[in-house]
């Protein structure tokens, strides 16, 4: 058995239905597949849960924190929902353009970081929030993008 | 059992009563009114109310309500389309949604004239389009398999397949991916849909999104006809539809029989039609001549032929039966040989037993049952697919589903189905012995054939003498192309002087006959067939055999032995059921046939225990693979779902052998050995071995498994 | 009226996310106080207390546990809704950042009173932070042996705003693609794994402890007869001060908006108010002068929502806002039901035209029926949350709607606060399959 089979197993036990630990298992498989899921994953996670790989790529697909194409080694999200977008997400998400090289939904050349617009992201009084690695940063203006993308290419 | 409390529900004005809690999709059908719908369908489980197509108005609730998820109560009023305008206009609404991006490409889609969209926006959609915009496009067709093309742009994602694949099947192999507008029925990284269930989505697909890539683009639905018969491909006797024209067979599907097969068919039922025109197919009878090989040969001649064959036998006859013959077949070939020849010997496919008539319940009692006790080590879904998805049912209302006869919950039963499937069940008596025994509420065997019962109880019918084994054997007839094929039957062959084999193929018999007569399939039969629970089924030609059927030859040979045959099913039936069916006349057999008690059966007859398989191996159990045998091997769509060579076996062997799924394995006995994959099955008892018979060899009893 | 903390007692003064903090100020003492009554007196209790639910529908707490079907031989759960996703709402997560204690207090007491032993605290996957702090509360108070019987599971969802709606969750929950049901079965009789469940919001749950402290009297002696108690408002858009506030219910938004807020912010002009989160019908600058509580809102022709304004200044164009709201729910439509799936897409399309300029008058009337033939027909309220705005919009702000068909393009020339503004749906990473093009 893998690792993450049993890992897998340990997390499905805690729950009623081991089908409830379908979310938990494959944020597991993606974490330890550098922040993605591939076939393997789904495969992998259906075995340790009895359940088909179709079965969990459908559910990985219906939720946008997986991912089903390779991602960089870092992830930078700005929301530009309407109280974000409202002070000027969209002059953040271009600051982001210039400084990265690359469109929303893409990944820097080196692999190292994908940039994304989200979707609100919860920090609606702290605008514009940006998330990096998951870690909300708050009231980012445009001046601020440089600094963060230095910091996290050197994290 | 009290009858169901009844309520007064009103509909468009209209009371009507039925019992509380019925749907109100049916009440409304109750009192004559339709309610429209896509995504409702009962057999999948409940209401998902998806689609949005039934929404009425229901009296005390503001807003407009989908009513396929609702049930009547006492004094609920609703109001369709027929009269609120507001249901009219949600109606309307909903329709128009579905049609923003559905491509309406009709003259050329399959489903077009057969398709609800179709009717539903006939009957209460718009007549204009207000979307101007590009429609959405999608790559199509997918091939979901080889017999299943999915067009995307023309899903209107009312998740019956996929519902289909989850809730009733339990294959978990058809899904809905993405989310939103994005959403689209897939498999997994675009792998075929290969389950033995998966064509009953191309019937519950409301659209042209799922289609069969053997139907496609062969007709429209005004130049067909839908002729009622059963399946003959295996015990269920599952009833059909085959959708003919110009006298061809081009599709068949479903004709719900409620306590037979709920409307759901497997895939050989469903795609295995095609075998009617495989290129081998036998159109003229053929006559082995020295040196030369197989020659065709006029029927007069071939009647010549077997004539002198019969006669130069001088009684010393065999007949190995299919078990696929019709009643009235089988009861022909029996007269004529046993009344007409004295030839009184007959190897049957498997043995039978009317025991098993005391305990005859419909198989839809399996989804009532409180424990279902699955026996006999092949698994159900490769000998009778339908009673596999009666146990899931089952299983999903709450069933106990065990695989012992000594099990616990087997004692503590209130309504216990017992089920045989599998070597030694002494064909039924064993599992009439133990519904005898434990008090269960009903008990099925699963045969090997689809009327193996039926050709037995007839063979048995046609004379009343008895007579010796011939040896040697002057003369054996082989029925049909299972008994052609079985290994056991040629054994004899290579026994006798001489070998007729009546066969649909070339290649079955060629190597071995003397005279071979085309066969004709279940599909261009007329008669009856009896199914496992011992119902008595008619059968009717769908299409026109390129030789005359079997029964048409027999009558004409029994002339010629001054037996007197009518070459009618009709006539032949007459006379036989007085014998075995009660004077049963044909004409009521029915199109959806009831299942007739027996008010008495005979006790069952057990051998003492049998010699266990010598030696300490593992005990293998040989089957035949439900997509495997002559008609499957001819069909091109069903290639795909042949058995793979493996060997399966319990985690228990696995785990002692340390031999995991996948594994590259020895199986062997008796100095001889195979090669085959390892796959570790859950639900398989601790030394036990199964490997389908295709990929068996010549192995058999005990075997021994390494890496 | 006016700032009354409850909810977020204390947690100025004290790091509350530490038991004995928690503790120090009176934490888990209403946990016995609330298990020496019976689950009958309890529930009675929370029903005379008439705490409407926080999440969006208002729904009365006590009401809801009352329908609990406690006979069923079924284990009984509660279900937190800790999937705070409407745009605007952002108060769950100071909760559970700040005071977790209090939730994990009320989910002890709600347990006792349905009889369950058993609560899921379903949080939205992007609240890491959050999800670590109130994971280890919830460690830390079941190592104290605070739990008793019961026990308390923090559970991660994965990026789906639908998984807020309550039937989604329990889908998403049971490890399902989080789409909502048909109701009936209602959650009470038939909830998570088919068993009578109880789903209320953090906030809900986070405040029932004051109301076993206060009693039914003195809780209802906190904010109006009909919306008693707090409710923490989140402010956001463009105002000075935007932030979380707790204000007795009642308050008026003008003082939440100017004297709480600051005002606008930069001396723009307020020109909307969408109250509740951004499903909701907008207000107008005019319409400011309310009570924010249940009623009065609802009295105007929007909701109490999630208690989440977005303000918005003069500089917005509305269509802009239409679009990019309407955006978010096509992204977020589940794709079940028909309207909301194929409508919300042609709105997107509709107002994309009209954006252009390349609408005609039309096209205008076209949306305005699309939205009337989404509005009540889907299978749960996202398809409504699409519509009240932009219904909203069109009905305070036509003319601006009229003056892109008649200017041939957006009257703001480029200088609208959402400009150009992307939206994820406007990125397709997501999707494996391939859309080939038209």
């Amino acid at each position: 058995m893998s690792s993450l089979t049993a890992e897998i197993r340990e997390i499905a036990a805690r729950y009623p239905d081991s089908r409830t630990a379908i979310l938990p298992a494959l944020r597991l498989a993606q974490e330890q597949n550098g922040g993605w899921l591939t076939s393997e994953s789904f495969v992998q996670v259906g075995e340790a849960l009895g359940l088909t790989p179709a079965y969990c790529q459908a559910v990985a697909s219906f939720y946008d924190m997986f991912h089903l194409a390779p991602v960089g080694r870092h992830t930078v999200e700005v929301c530009t929902n309407l109280s974000c977008a409202l002070v000027g997400a969209q002059q953040v998400v271009e600051a982001f353009e210039t400084e990265l090289g690359v469109a929303p939904g893409e990944t820097t050349e080196d692999g190292e970081i994908t940039f994304r617009a989200v979707e609100c992201l919860g920090g609606c009084g702290y605008a514009t929030v940006v998330a990096v690695d998951n870690r909300y940063r708050h009231f980012v203006k445009p001046e601020d993008v440089p600094a963060i993308v230095e910091d996290v290419r050197g994290a | 059992m009290s009858s169901p409390e009844l309520v007064t529900v009103t509909i468009d004005d209209r009371p009507v009563q039925v019992p509380k809690g019925l749907g109100i999709v049916e009440a409304a059908l109750a009192a004559g009114i339709e309610i429209p719908v896509f995504c409702y369908e009962p057999r999948l489980g409940p209401p998902v109310g998806a689609c949005r197509m039934c929404l009425c108005e229901v009296q005390g609730m503001p807003k407009l309500q989908a009513v396929c998820t609702m049930t009547a109560q006492d004094g609920m009023v609703v109001r369709t389309a027929q009269t609120s305008e507001k249901a009219a206009d949600g109606q309307n609404a909903t329709l128009e949604f579905i049609l923003v991006n559905h491509p309406l490409d009709c003259p050329v889609c399959d489903k077009g004239g057969e398709c609800p969209l179709q009717d539903l926006t006939f009957r209460w959609g718009p007549g204009n389009t207000r979307m101007e915009f590009e429609k959405r496009t999608l790559e199509k067709p997918i091939p979901v398999s080889p017999a299943i093309a999915l067009d995307r742009e023309r899903c209107i994602l009312c998740y019956r397949c996929t519902r289909f694949s989850e809730a009733v099947a339990e294959d978990g192999q058809l899904v809905a991916q993405n989310r939103g507008a994005s959403s689209v029925i897939a498999t997994f990284d675009d792998q075929p849909y290969r389950a033995p269930f998966s064509g009953n989505v191309i019937e519950l697909c409301p659209v042209g999104a799922l289609t069969s890539t053997q139907y496609r683009f062969e007709a429209r639905p005004w130049e067909i006809q839908n002729v009622p018969s059963v399946c003959g491909l295996c015990p269920v006797g599952c009833n059909i539809s085959a959708t003919t024209r110009e006298g061809k067979v081009k599709r068949v599907v479903s004709r719900n029989h409620p306590e037979v097969d709920e409307g759901w068919l497997c895939d050989k039922g469903r795609f295995g039609f095609t075998h009617l025109n495989a290129r081998d197919r036998i159109a003229d009878p053929l006559r082995r001549v020295r040196r030369r090989g197989l020659e065709e040969l006029s029927w007069d001649d071939a009647l010549d032929e077997a004539e002198r064959l019969l006669r130069g036998a001088e009684g010393r006859i065999v007949t190995a039966l299919s078990g696929s013959e019709t009643v009235e077949q089988a009861y022909a070939l029996g007269k004529l040989l046993r009344a007409g020849l004295d030839a009184h010997t007959a190897v049957f496919p498997e043995q039978t037993s009317a025991a098993l008539d005391a305990h005859r319940l419909p198989l839809s009692s399996i989804a009532q049952a409180d424990v279902v006790a699955v026996l006999g080590d092949v698994p159900v879904v490769e000998r009778a697919p339908i009673v596999d998805l009666w146990i899931k049912q089952a299983k999903r209302s709450g069933a106990h589903v065990v695989s012992s006869p000594d099990d616990e919950a087997l004692a503590g039963a209130e309504r216990a189905v017992l089920i045989w499937c599998g070597p030694d069940g002494e064909g039924g008596a064993r599992v009439a012995d133990l519904a005898q025994r434990t008090g269960a509420a009903g008990a099925f065997y699963l045969p090997e054939t689809p009327n193996g019962r039926g050709v037995c109880d007839a063979w048995a019918a046609a004379d009343d003498a008895e007579g010796p084994d011939p040896e040697p054997i002057g003369l054996l007839v082989v029925s049909g192309d299972e008994a052609a094929a079985d290994p056991n039957v040629r054994a004899l062959a290579e026994r006798a002087e001489h070998v007729i084999v009546t066969s649909m193929f070339h290649g079955l018999a060629a190597g071995w006959a003397d005279l071979i007569l085309p066969g004709t399939s279940y599909l261009e039969r007329d008669g009856t067939y009896v199914n496992l629970e011992g119902r008595l089924q008619r059968l009717r030609r769908t299409a026109i055999p390129p030789a005359p059927d079997e029964l048409a030859w027999i009558s004409r040979l029994a002339e010629r032995f001054g037996v007197e045959l009518a070459p009618y099913p009709s006539a032949v039936f007459a006379e036989l059921s007085g014998r075995i069916y009660d004077g049963l006349p044909f004409g009521e057999v029915g199109e959806h046939a009831e299942l007739r008690t027996r008010s008495e059966a005979p006790a069952p007859v057990l051998p003492g225990e049998g010699p266990s398989p010598k030696g300490k191996g593992l005990r293998l159990v040989r089957y035949k693979a439900l997509f495997s045998g002559p008609a499957v091997e001819r069909v091109p769509e069903l290639q795909f779902q042949r058995p793979a060579a493996e060997v399966e076996l319990s985690a228990e062997d696995a785990e002692k052998r340390k031999i995991a799924s996948g594994d590259a394995v020895r199986v062997s006995h008796n100095g001889t050995s195979l090669e085959l994959r390892a796959r570790v099955k859950r639900d398989l008892r601790a030394g036990v071995v199964r490997i389908p018979a295709e990929h068996a060899g010549d192995l058999g009893g005990s075997v021994e498994v390494a890496k | 009226m006016g700032l009354k903390t409850m909810l977020l007692a204390g947690a100025d003064e004290r790091d509350l996310t530490k038991l004995g903090e928690y503790q120090a100020i009176g934490g888990y003492e209403q946990v016995p106080k609330a298990r020496a009554m019976s689950s009958d007196d309890l529930i009675a209790l929370l029903q005379a207390a008439n705490l409407r639910g926080r999440g969006g529908a208002g729904f009365p707490m006590g009401r809801k546990a009352s329908l609990i079907d406690r006979k069923s031989p079924k284990p009984k759960y509660l279900v937190v809704n800790a999937d705070e996703s409407e745009p605007g709402a952002f108060k769950d997560r100071q909760v559970m950042a700040q005071v977790p204690h209090r939730l994990i207090e009320g989910c002890l007491i709600t347990a006792h009173a349905i009889e369950s032993q058993d609560v899921f605290i379903y949080i939205r996957g992007e609240y890491l932070t959050e999800y670590e702090v109130l994971q280890r509360a919830v460690d830390e108070a079941r190592a104290a042996g605070i739990f008793g019987d019961i026990e308390v599971t923090v559970y991660r969802g994965a990026g789906a705003y639908i998984c807020g709606e309550e039937t989604a969750l329990l889908d998403s929950l049971e490890g399902r693609r989080g789409q909502p049901r048909p109701r009936p079965p209602f959650p009470p009789i038939q909830g998570l794994y088919a068993a009578p469940t109880q789903i209320n919001n953090v906030c809900t749950i986070a405040t029932v402890p004051a109301i076993i402290e206060l009693g039914p009297d003195g809780f209802a002696n906190v904010g109006t007869p009909g919306s008693p108690g707090t409710v923490i408002f989140s402010i956001s858009g463009n105002v000075e001060k935007p932030g979380n506030y707790e204000l007795e219910l009642g308050t008026s938004m003008r003082e939440l908006i100017y004297t709480h807020a600051g005002g606008i912010a930069g001396g723009h002009q307020l020109k909307a108010v969408i109250p509740g989160g951004s499903s909701v019908p907008a207000l107008s600058a005019q319409q400011i002068d309310v009570p924010l509580d249940y009623d009065s809102l609802g009295a105007i022709g929007t909701f109490f929502g999630a208690a989440s304004l977005i303000v918005v200044d003069e500089r917005c164009c509305m269509v802009q806002l239409a679009l990019r709201s309407t955006k978010f729910y096509m992204h977020e439509s589940c794709g079940k039901c028909t309207p909301c799936r194929e409508g919300t897409r042609w709105m997107v399309q509709l107002l994309e035209k009209i954006e252009a300029g390349d609408a005609e008058l039309s096209d205008v009337d076209l949306l305005r029926n699309v939205c009337s033939r989404i509005l009540g027909k889907s299978l749960c309220a996202l398809g409504d949350f699409a519509v009240y705005p932009v219904s909203s919009y069109l009905e305070k702000w036509g003319e601006e709607f009229v003056a892109h068909v008649e200017h041939g393009g957006c009257p703001y020339g480029g200088e609208s606060s959402l400009e150009r503004i992307f939206a994820p749906s406007d990125q397709h990473t997501h999707s494996p399959v391939a859309q080939v093009p038209a």
